[in-house]
């Protein structure tokens, strides 16, 4: 088993150990929860400290595959794929770091132990799977595999009254966005000709032999939506804030900081490689719709009542700099794009922990009951101005880095959009940000919460790990950026050799490489 | 008067619209079961006359079929209704309705 | 590229790197022993004055750069540089200087403060932040230590956080800020996307090249070239290229709009007096408000290039924001407010100075600004310490019998503020006039003397009432001399207050910054004189609007026991008093753009989008299978009877109209 193979597999495997134990040693089944997420984020860690060193096959690193159906009359071919780059690898470092810490956080829950923990390793499982995979039919199952508990988690688990109509709205709206985005892939498959389901044999036969001009207009669109359902792109968002308000933590915090960049990942290693031709198209409006997700949200964010909602809607806020990375299609706009989904699941992840943490003390998060909080719980108060601050683009944090490489890389290709980003980054998620500081922490004690005791060691673990992480890569960005930059380069090259048609193409063609080279060239 | 094979299909079909409309009609459980086995038994009587007719023992392979069946299905339907009866005390459709939503 | 430090570099970054270190102690054991605390954020200060003074006296003068490598993907490059030049060893001198002397009062000022190490950390990192705007070599990193600054102000002035006023005051000092740190990056993103480079000095070059193109090319410089391609590729904007360049200008100057509170971004500059005093002396001495004016001085290359108009708005706008702060400062009675509205007026001076083509005399006034503004913060919080935290000058009064060290140096200050020979102020101020002068901006002289006239007006209604007369309330009346750990850094202050100008520090500003006259250092004496020399006019103009602002404030406010100005101007009075009511205005405005803004999109939200739409096609779904469902009865005899029906109905299709005969 590779190491690459072994973070994703060890927390399914122990889910099956999970199964075998009765429901009563509730201790030890929290034992090996705690045990398989610590050893795969470890794993995610050694992996990341190895990266530099290991072997580079066809761009990927770690690379391990083996022959699982193949069946040449149906021209079916499925293949064990997995192996990492730039892009992928500070997702798993990152989703492995935040299973640990929802690992941690799961104190929470007090009824059902057994079902939880091992729907929480499941889709731990999944979530690494799927970012791990280099085969679209693993890549996707992966996916499922970990999107199917959210849904239960939050049914059963969940809070709120609220609760059904969330888990209804969430369970319809990701099974939808995921089957539209299958539906694009097996065109995908079936329009390649390729006869595999195999990203990097996939990648190779479009590289020889692009898809038709045709196929991809209509292809693209169905993953940019399908997608786009998936990571909350506005104006088909409505189901995160509502989702993650009643999700437990634990949940929210896996759903919101990891599987959320599924749909952003597929874009990048699928979507845009594969159909250029089709994203070119598609992306100036993706540039406008994520002007949605910044504003409107960040608006909307505002006016919200509820710590969970608000952080929610910010949340769906954030996603729109990835998006406005993406569609700029530069390479530091893509890389900044890559860091924010990163630093965002960090962000998101620790978020989601505090108002989990918080709630658990104060039975509410309703902003007009809190106030005063920061004398009584000093550490998660401080921990939670942190994490405010990074999301309105602190430097120092990781999110910073990102955003501030986005509006970069986004200014040539979309100036208007990029100042209006810009305003709503720096201003409108101060705003709402700063506004909910002070109404929880600022402000005269309130008599009700007198009791309120701050965290002990063992709750403060996840969050001291979660913002070292964020300090770290906003300190040193080159820790990973220096590791996304070459595998971005490969998919921007990609996108911008637009050779669909080549016959009745080409005069465009040599006009679009002449606005390249003058790109590259460097006005000094 | 010579008898002849619409004289067998028009007996067989009188006696499946009768089946068809106790079916449809009737209240009972048992009754419905009993317009049941008239409709199978149509649908032999039309076999057994077209196997006659067309000078071909198929026909007459198939009906033999629908007996064995039929007697199984009896022997399981009826041990449904009675065990529906000890419970419900009754064998109207109208009060076994449960699975309704 | 892995740079070799020379050993001035080492120094630059340990000067840089022991603030943070004493705030990274402090928040990773916090509550352990204050007193530590506050020892090692005053020892990282003291020997970052030490090793700034060592740089000052041993370096040369010419620039000296390190970087390295911070972030580098595709052509940005984002080097976390240290640049060394006389401009920047200056302002190190600043602010270890003048915050050395902060820190050590605080420790008087806040002692017995419950969150006494929090208070520590933070004013550490505030130092820190400051730094690392003064020792940027490009632009990214100056941004980044920009916001940092922008939010250790927000720590500091929301420090007593349960007081709902302060909190309010530093949400709103922060938000103002992020208005200009929008145009600021914005202004960054075009600067890069234009040149290329962040670099002040690569800047720098391709900006000289530009000008001596621009000779040739007739207006196009090399900035506006790339702008205007930028711009009209996209189609949207056709625009002359000396519009973008003064567009750039002017982005990047509301940065410095924000940190230095100019109009029409002055507003958080007053309420952050809800922090502590020694803080509001930080912010409004030594760090904080001087990072905009420092920030102008070294991209002023970037305001000046041929063809653009940034210099003018940004003179007009300096000098607006000096006549309207010292125009608020008359009827203030917070004795903190007066000095915070004589801080704005006086950066509106440096700002002016720096719009006049003349960085040189700004950075001179802020140099000496920053030694007397502190002395007088300082000074005012020994007063509001002895008359227990009392802070309305109406209710102080006789001080000058009973805190006799702090009335001396306060005067002292305020002498300087005004600009009376041979105090530092006089110096500086005049080296701006004389700029107004020389550039034939006659409106702008006069509006300089005018705000001069009015400095001395208020500063001695404050000092007439505060100090002299009898005292007017029992606290004021039972007030004493302050402990020496906050005196002595009022008599360190007091040093340069009064010395300052005629140290040579002008000239030493000219060998960073371009000036048309460079100053000439002839030695002490001789720099004594040098403004009469130099441009009598601007000097003896200052000096009448001194003498006539004193005499109209010693008429009206001699023994007065209220303040007679309302009683004779009234309505104008009122005005100044209620700040123009720009605080009333921008609430307006906000609650009719942003909150509307924001109860639109969130309507729209749930009611559209979560509503109509997603719920809509939940609706529409649920009752098409509600219609549907009354098909399904559940009841078998009605599907035999559909069943046969339908039988029927394909026997008769079949046997009627399909067959043959038809």
């Amino acid at each position: 088993m590779s190491l690459l193979s072994a973070i994703f597999l060890i927390p399914l495997l122990a889910a099956l150990v999970v199964l075998c134990i009765p429901r009563n040693y509730k201790f030890v089944i929290r034992l090996v929860t705690l045990g398989a997420t610590l050893a795969s984020m470890v794993l995610a860690l050694a992996l990341f400290a190895k990266f530099n060193d290991a072997p580079v096959e066809n761009g990927f690193r770690f690379n391990y595959e083996k022959e699982w159906v193949h069946v040449d009359a149906l021209k079916l071919d499925i293949g064990y794929h997995v192996g990492v780059d730039g892009i992928n690898l500070g997702l798993i470092v990152m989703g492995a770091i935040v299973a640990f810490a929802a690992a941690c956080v799961s104190r929470e829950i007090k009824r059902l132990e057994k079902e939880y923990y091992l729907l929480l390793l499941v889709m731990t499982g999944g979530i690494l799977g799927a970012f791990a995979s280099l085969n679209l039919f693993f890549f996707y199952f992966f996916h499922e595999l970990a999107l199917v508990p959210t849904f239960i988690m939050i049914g059963v688990w969940g809070h709120g009254e609220n609760r059904n109509y969330a888990t209804f709205n969430i369970s319809v709206y990701l099974s939808l966005g995921a089957l539209i985005a299958l539906a694009g892939l097996i065109a995908l498959y079936l329009q390649s000709g390729a006869n595999t389901f195999d990203i990097v044999a996939l990648t190779k036969a479009v590289k020889a032999k692009p898809l038709p001009l045709a196929a991809q207009s209509l292809i693209f669109p169905l993953l940019l939506f399908g997608f786009g359902i998936l990571v909350s792109l506005w104006p088909f968002h409505t189901w995160a804030p509502l989702g993650y308000g009643s999700a437990p933590t634990a949940t929210a915090m896996l759903h919101a900081g990891v599987l959320k960049k599924f749909g952003l990942y597929g874009l990048l290693r699928v979507g845009i490689p594969l159909m250029p031709d089709g994203a070119t198209a598609w992306l100036e409006i993706l540039a406008f719709l994520c002007l949605g997700n910044i504003i409107f949200c960040g608006f909307v964010a505002m006016r919200q009542k509820d710590l969970n909602l608000l952080i929610g809607n910010s949340s769906v806020a954030h996603m729109g700099f990835i998006f406005l990375g993406i569609a700029s299609l530069t390479l530091v706009g893509v890389t900044g794009a890559v860091v924010v989904m990163v630093a965002h699941g960090f962000l998101a992840a620790l978020t989601f922990g505090l108002s989990g943490a918080l709630r658990e003390q104060t039975g509410t998060l309703e902003i007009e009951k809190l106030g005063g909080l920061l004398r009584q719980i000093p550490f998660l108060g401080a921990a939670l101005v942190m994490a405010m601050l990074a999301g309105c683009g602190l430097p120092g944090f990781a999110n910073f880095v990102g955003e501030a490489m986005v509006l970069f890389g986004s200014w040539r290709a979309f100036p208007l959009v990029t100042t209006l980003a810009a305003w709503g980054a720096l201003i409108i998620g101060a705003v709402y940000m700063l506004r909910a500081v002070r109404n929880i922490l600022h402000g005269p004690a309130k008599p009700e919460w007198a009791a309120l005791k701050d965290a002990n060691a063992w709750v403060k673990t996840p969050f001291v790990l979660l913002l070292a992480a964020l300090l770290l890569l906003g300190v040193w960005p080159r820790l990973l950026t220096d590791k996304i930059q070459p595998s971005v380069a490969g998919i921007i090259a990609m996108a911008e050799t637009k050779t669909a048609d080549k016959a009745t193409r080409s005069g465009e063609v040599k006009k679009a490489a002449g606005e390249i080279k003058h790109r590259a060239v460097q006005p000094r | 008067m010579n008898v002849g094979l619409e004289h067998y299909l028009t007996v067989s079909a009188m006696l499946f619209c009768l089946g068809l409309l106790g079916v449809i009609l009737r209240r009972n459980v048992l009754v419905i079961y009993m317009s049941l086995e008239l409709m199978l038994n149509a649908a032999n009587l039309a076999l057994v006359a077209f196997s006659r007719f067309n000078e071909n023992l198929t026909g007459q392979m198939m009906v033999f079929f629908i007996i064995t069946v039929a007697a199984a299905e009896v022997a399981v339907g009826l041990a449904l209704i009675v065990a529906l009866y000890r419970k419900r005390q009754s064998a109207h459709v109208e009060d076994l309705t449960s699975l309704k939503l | 590229m892995e740079p070799t430090l020379s050993p001035a570099g080492y120094a630059a970054l340990t000067i840089l790197l022991l603030p943070l270190a004493a705030a990274v102690i402090a928040l990773v054991c916090p509550r352990r022993d204050p007193e530590s605390t506050a020892n090692r954020s005053i020892g990282a200060i003291a020997l970052g004055f030490v090793l700034s003074l060592g740089l000052f006296a041993f370096t040369g003068d010419k620039p000296q750069e390190a970087n390295f490598n911070w972030l580098s993907v595709g052509d940005l490059h984002v080097a976390f540089g240290l640049l060394l030049d006389p401009l920047s060893k200056l302002m190190l001198l600043i602010v270890t200087g003048v915050g050395l002397m902060i820190h050590i009062y605080s420790r008087g000022y806040l002692h017995g403060d419950r969150s006494y190490s929090r208070y520590f950390a933070s004013l550490s990192l505030f130092t820190f932040s400051m730094l690392g705007i003064v020792l940027a070599n490009n632009l990214f990193m100056m941004f980044v230590f920009w916001e940092l600054v922008g939010v250790s102000s927000y720590l500091l002035i929301g420090f007593w956080f349960e007081k709902g006023s302060a909190a309010d005051a530093a949400k709103k000092a922060f938000l103002t800020n992020r208005v200009g740190d929008f145009g600021f990056i914005l202004g960054i993103i075009l600067t890069w996307a234009a040149l290329g480079s962040v670099n002040f000095t690569e800047l720098a070059g391709s900006v000289e090249l530009g000008g001596r193109l621009a000779d040739k090319a007739a207006g196009f410089s090399v900035l506006a070239e790339p702008l205007g391609k930028i711009f009209n590729s996209t189609g949207w904007w056709i625009i002359h290229p000396n519009v973008l360049v003064t567009l750039v200008g002017l982005l990047l100057f509301m940065g410095a709009m924000g940190k230095s509170a100019q109009f029409p971004l002055h507003v958080w500059l007053p309420d952050a007096m809800e922090g502590p005093t020694p803080v509001s002396a930080l912010i409004h001495a030594a760090t904080m408000v001087a990072a905009g004016v420092f920030m102008l001085c070294r991209i002023f290359f970037l305001l000046n290039i041929p063809g653009s108009h940034a210099l003018e708005f940004i003179a007009w706008i300096g000098g607006f924001t000096a006549l309207l702060a010292a125009l608020m400062a008359l009827q203030q009675n917070d004795i903190k407010r007066i000095l915070a509205y004589s801080t704005l007026s006086q950066l509106g001076y440096m700002v002016m100075a720096v719009g006049l083509h003349a960085p040189g005399p700004a950075m001179f006034h802020l140099t000496t600004h920053a030694a007397f503004k502190a002395l007088l913060f300082l000074g005012a919080g020994s007063v509001i310490y002895a008359c227990h935290h009392e802070q309305d000058i109406w209710k102080m009064g006789g001080l000058r019998e009973t805190m006799p060290r702090t009335w001396w140096t306060f005067r002292w200050g305020t002498l300087a503020l005004c600009g009376v020979w041979p105090f530092a102020g006089f110096f500086s101020k005049d080296a701006i006039l004389a700029s107004a002068l020389e550039h034939n901006n006659i409106p702008l002289f006069v509006l300089g003397v005018f705000v001069a006239g009015l400095t001395t007006f208020y500063m001695s209604r404050l000092v007439l009432v505060a100090f002299c007369g009898q005292a007017r309330s029992e606290s004021a009346g039972h007030a004493h001399e302050s402990p020496g750990v906050m005196t002595w850094p009022l008599v360190v202050l007091a040093v340069p207050t009064l010395l300052a100008g005629a140290w040579g520090i002008d000239a030493y500003i000219a060998k960073a910054l371009p000036s048309e006259h460079p100053p000439h250092d002839g030695g002490f004496v001789d720099n004594l004189f040098a403004p009469f020399n130099h441009n009598i006019l601007a000097a003896v103009f200052g000096l009448l609007a001194v003498v006539a602002g004193y005499k109209l404030a010693r008429a009206l406010y001699a023994n007065a026991a209220s303040d007679p100005l309302p009683g004779k101007i009234g309505f104008l009075a009122n005005l100044a008093r209620d700040r123009f009511y720009f605080d009333e205005l921008y609430g307006w405005f906000i609650s009719v753009t942003q909150e509307t803004l924001a109860k639109v999109a969130d309507w729209m939200d749930r009611w559209i989008i979560a509503g109509l739409l997603v719920r809509g096609t939940h609706g529409t779904t649920e009752l098409v299978g509600r219609v549907l469902r009354l098909a399904q009865t559940g009841s078998l005899q009605t599907y035999a009877f559909l069943f046969a029906a339908g039988v029927v109905l394909v026997l008769a299709w079949q046997l009627v109209l399909n067959s043959p005969a038809h």
